[in-house]
């Protein structure tokens, strides 16, 4: 038996093609890309040792404090959105009185299998200053507050943040729907009961139950809003002039449009730095939580 | 009012909300479709929020014929299908001799695989760029096919490792005794027995492919090359002033997606949210 699945050769033939192509177009560029990040490349000529210098120059970069501001509003703005409104949806979903069920799920989730690029050139006619349908839903009701969304330099990130909350606020549903569903009914009503209101009740009980599932959903939210890049690009190409940068968008303008590929890996080794400090927060504030 | 109506009424209010972001999440596509049969006199001032009053399909006609539309559609489903069928076959028989075979490193291995699902697309985007340069497949289907396969590897084999360490023993040992070669046990009784597993992770390859934008932006910049999301940013600069026409390239570039959306709409889902599972 052990020398039957101990066959050499069909280890390897099972085994090597994967491995390989793993490793040359993933693990490789990862290790390149650390390395590189301390060498003055330009991607054709020999790279030059520098040691720390694109990272001494990373930290005074004006860009990078723009980036960094971007990408924590753009975080919120997921979290806030996806986790909070989708958390409420979520529990009155779950709510055994509600009606078609089925009709608000699918609704909520098509958004997630569309392309990018259609809700992102979708919103840009919606965000339309003279023609787009949010400014004249604010004429309709009367609200005077039209504006240019897209173009203002303070809040096109919020409305930008919004596009992709909106695209993939279906699939944040998903995930916190089924951790309602997974929470074992009698808990909520034995708390209810006791004497608890409903929303107290969920409060106390359901929600400290999903502790699993909102670990997961505000890792999601944290890492997509820092790592943020195809909306600013469609929308707004980074501007008006850098507000809307990211640092995607740092490491795309210095390694594709100015050959700076050193320092663009760089931007890249501190950017997956800064996921996996989040990550690993995200996931001590949730085990705390565990043991109080 | 009794405490049975005003309950009842209470559960109608509490309902609102769901039924209020059922209109912020399909608003806009209903409205996009629209306007895809409108054209721009009735979008802009006489008909901006409802259906069109005339159905102008004369939009679709130009959409279909003035842009490459039937070309982006064409590299989008090569791209998709060949990477997706090599992810499958690639992670099974990965899965496989790591869940089932008997062998020294294999924890090793497994785990050396596992670190590739933490990798964000940034921080090997530069050097697989630069790769695909050296390696002259700028512009060529294999630019985006490998990159696609390899990154869909990690997630995909723990998926499918999963599902075979729960498949009981005596399966390897009746194939033995029966003669079968590992080969045969592999393709003949393992892959039929996680066809549940394939099926998903097709479901989940496929769309995450067929909706890339960030390498193909990178990798491509041939016109015929493009895919779907890339040949469709530059309808917005070039075309803006024809709205109908724009909201027709629209629609049909999502319809495929939402149609095998509504078909499978559970096995979607699932799909789509598998990765709970696994990270979390």
């Amino acid at each position: 038996m052990n020398k039957y699945l101990g066959n050499k050769s069909a280890l390897a033939l099972f085994l090597l093609p994967a491995l390989l192509l793993y490793s040359v177009i993933l693990i490789y560029p990862v290790l390149q890309t650390v390395v590189r990040s301390f060498y003055d490349w330009d991607g054709l000529s020999t790279a030059a040792f520098s040691g720390f210098a694109n990272y001494r120059e990373l930290f005074n970069d004006p860009l990078l404090s723009t980036s960094l501001k971007n990408g924590l509003i753009f975080a919120l703005v997921l979290a806030a959105f996806q986790i909070g409104l989708g958390t409420v949806l979520a529990l009155v979903c779950a709510n055994p009185r509600t009606r078609g069920r089925k009709l608000l799920k699918t609704a909520y989730f098509i958004p997630v299998v569309l392309s990018v690029t259609v809700v992102c050139q979708l919103w840009i006619a919606m965000y339309d200053p003279t023609n787009g349908l949010v400014n004249k839903l604010f004429e309709l009701l009367n609200i005077p507050y039209r504006q240019n969304w897209l173009s203002s330099p303070t809040q096109s990130i919020i409305a930008i943040a919004f596009v992709n909350a909106w695209q993939f606020m279906g699939y944040q549903f998903s995930l916190l729907y089924a951790g309602v569903k997974a929470v074992p009914e009698d808990y909520f009503e034995a708390a209810t009961i006791d004497g608890c209101g409903k929303w107290r009740a969920h409060w106390h009980v359901t929600l400290p139950l999903m502790r699993e599932t909102y670990k997961f959903c505000f890792t999601i939210a944290i890492t997509s809003g820092i790592g943020a890049f195809v909306q600013m690009l469609i929308m707004t190409n980074g501007g008006p002039g850098t507000t809307n940068y990211t640092m995607t968008f740092m490491i795309y303008r210095y390694a594709f449009m100015e050959s700076n590929y050193g320092y663009a890996c760089a931007v890249s080794v501190l950017l997956v730095l800064i996921s996996l400090i989040a990550t690993v927060v995200i996931n001590k504030v949730f085990d705390r939580g565990q043991n109080a | 009012m009794s405490p049975k109506t005003f309950r009842s009424i209470g559960q109608f209010l509490l309902q609102i909300p769901l039924w209020l972001y059922f209109a912020v999440s399909i608003y806009p596509l209903f409205w996009m479709i629209s306007y895809s049969l409108k054209n721009n006199d009735e979008i802009f001032v006489t008909n901006p929020f409802g259906l069109p009053t005339h159905f102008r399909f004369e939009n679709y006609v130009n959409a279909w014929t003035q842009f490459n539309i039937p070309r982006y559609f064409w590299n989008s489903f090569v791209v998709s299908i060949i990477s997706t069928l090599f992810i499958l076959l690639l992670a099974l028989m990965f899965a496989f001799a790591v869940a089932r075979m008997q062998w020294r490193f294999r924890s090793a291995v497994r785990t050396y695989m596992l670190v590739g699902m933490f990798m964000p697309l940034q921080v090997i985007m530069i050097p697989l760029a630069l790769l695909v340069r050296d390696f002259h497949l700028t512009n060529t289907y294999g630019a985006l096919i490998i990159p696609y396969i390899a990154i869909g590897l990690p997630f995909s084999t723990m998926v499918f490792y999963g599902f075979l360490v729960s498949i009981p023993r005596e399966i390897e040992e009746a194939a033995c005794i029966d003669g079968a070669s590992i080969y045969r046990l592999f393709l003949g009784v393992i892959l039929p027995l996680a066809l549940p597993a394939i099926a998903t992770i097709a479901i989940f390859q496929f769309l995450n492919n067929w909706n890339e934008f960030t390498l193909a932006y990178i990798l491509i910049s041939d016109e015929n090359m493009k895919t779907l999301p890339l040949g469709l940013l530059f309808f917005q600069g070039s075309y803006s002033t024809d709205w109908g026409a724009m909201g027709a390239v629209m629609t049909i570039a999502s319809l495929p997606m939402v149609l095998v959306y509504l078909l499978l709409s559970d096995q979607v889902e699932r799909a789509m949210t598998v990765g709970s599972a696994v990270k979390g």
